[in-house]
């Protein structure tokens, strides 16, 4: 009964944004999709951006609701991947406001979509599906 | 099979833009897609519609494009010339902006098969479960643009407060039924996948099956009514090549 239950959600960083390549070579698709995000983006710095999303979207009551147990736990720039713990009463509080952000919440951060590919009650089965992920990328991106 | 039913279209808009946002859609697992024009004010002479039938660029191989019209009525007693636009798009919705236009696309108008609202706004009136449940019986399905929540431009994000309102609203007054939940977004960033559009909608009331049905079943529904009662007679007869 006082096992604090919590969900981790594996979030993608996604970046569908037309650029101007500057006439450097066709990359399908999918490869720009997946782009590598910037180092300035840390788990301070995530936590940041979300922490103030959520004030701004469900004001102080979700502030309070996640404030113990939103973590980072996993951050991959070069994947543009992470793994985020919060617990299981309002994780769907967290998950909506990341869909709500629209941009990298580093300064001048490129505009780009979150999407949450697994939510998962263990961080092993999160960290088992991030691989299987890019594996899967890999071979798509031939 | 999930369906995106508004996909906005415009006669200028920039070619690479529209085919990032069909591959984006596509790649999130969005297969039938249907792109959206919006008429608003008089109806020219001669209606035709202005979406190419084969898209100038090249479309990811499983995705179907429809072609959309959704326009805008202000008042119900003037003569839209319905049935002449329906036959020349694909699927057809209908903005009513008054509660007398709304009451109509309701209850007696007849041609369209989606009804969608600008739920940025305040609505003067309420939504009641009687006329938008007729509407569902009837076959007509109400529709939600998950890409207006995003929008937090200047006046103190109150769309964003106005299209909650209005969205938790339309659920209580249809306990979830007859709803398509479609992107509406402008540009590409407005896109989000299936589950994070289900997640949304259960943090504003709509149950997670409800919000399947309304991503899946319902679409699906209107595109296939669509389909027969401009190609059958009534769904009962159809002309069908060879043999």
């Amino acid at each position: 009964m006082v096992r604090l239950k919590n969900r981790y959600l594996l979030v993608n960083i996604l970046y569908p944004e037309l650029e101007d390549r500057k006439g450097k070579t066709k990359v399908p698709d999918i490869v720009e999709f997946n782009q590598p995000t910037t180092d300035a983006f840390t788990a301070g710095a995530l936590l940041k951006g979300l922490k103030a999303e959520i004030a701004d979207v469900f004001g102080d009551y979700g502030s309070g609701a996640i404030s113990e147990s939103l973590n980072v736990k996993y951050l991959s720039p070069a994947t543009s991947t992470f793994i985020l713990r919060v617990s299981r009463a309002y994780y769907k509080l967290a998950w909506a406001a990341l869909s709500l952000m629209t941009s990298v919440p580093v300064k001048d951060g490129k505009n780009c979509v979150f999407r949450v590919v697994r939510v998962s009650g263990t961080i092993r089965k999160a960290e088992e599906e991030a691989i299987r992920r890019a594996r899967e990328l890999i071979l798509k991106a031939r | 099979m999930l369906y995106d039913l508004n996909v906005p279209w415009s006669m200028d808009q920039y070619h690479p833009h529209q085919q990032r946002t069909i591959s984006f859609l596509s790649e999130l697992g969005y297969d039938t897609l249907a792109l959206n024009h919006t008429i608003t004010g008089s109806l020219p002479a001669a209606i035709i519609n202005p979406i190419p039938a084969v898209p100038s660029f090249e479309i990811p191989k499983k995705t179907v494009l429809l072609r959309r019209c959704t326009l805008n009525i202000v008042d119900p007693s003037q003569n839209y010339r319905l049935p002449a636009l329906a036959a020349v798009y694909d699927i057809l919705a209908l903005r009513p902006t008054t509660e007398k236009a709304f009451l109509a696309a309701c209850l007696s108008l007849d041609s369209h098969s989606i009804i969608s609202l600008d739920l940025t706004q305040r609505f003067s009136f309420h939504f009641k479960p009687k006329p938008l449940m007729t509407a569902i019986n009837r076959g007509i399905m109400i529709e939600i643009c998950y890409s207006q929540s995003m929008d937090t431009s200047g006046d103190g994000s109150s769309a964003r407060r106005n299209f909650i309102g209005n969205v938790v609203a339309i659920v209580r007054a249809t306990k979830g039924r007859g709803l398509v939940v479609s992107s509406g977004a402008q540009s590409v960033l407005g896109v989000r996948a299936p589950a994070d559009v289900l997640n949304l909608l259960d943090v504003w009331g709509l149950k997670k099956e409800r919000g399947l049905e309304s991503l899946g079943v319902n679409p699906r529904g209107v595109v296939v009514n669509e389909g027969l009662r401009r190609t059958s007679f009534r769904g009962v007869v159809d002309v069908v090549e060879g043999g």
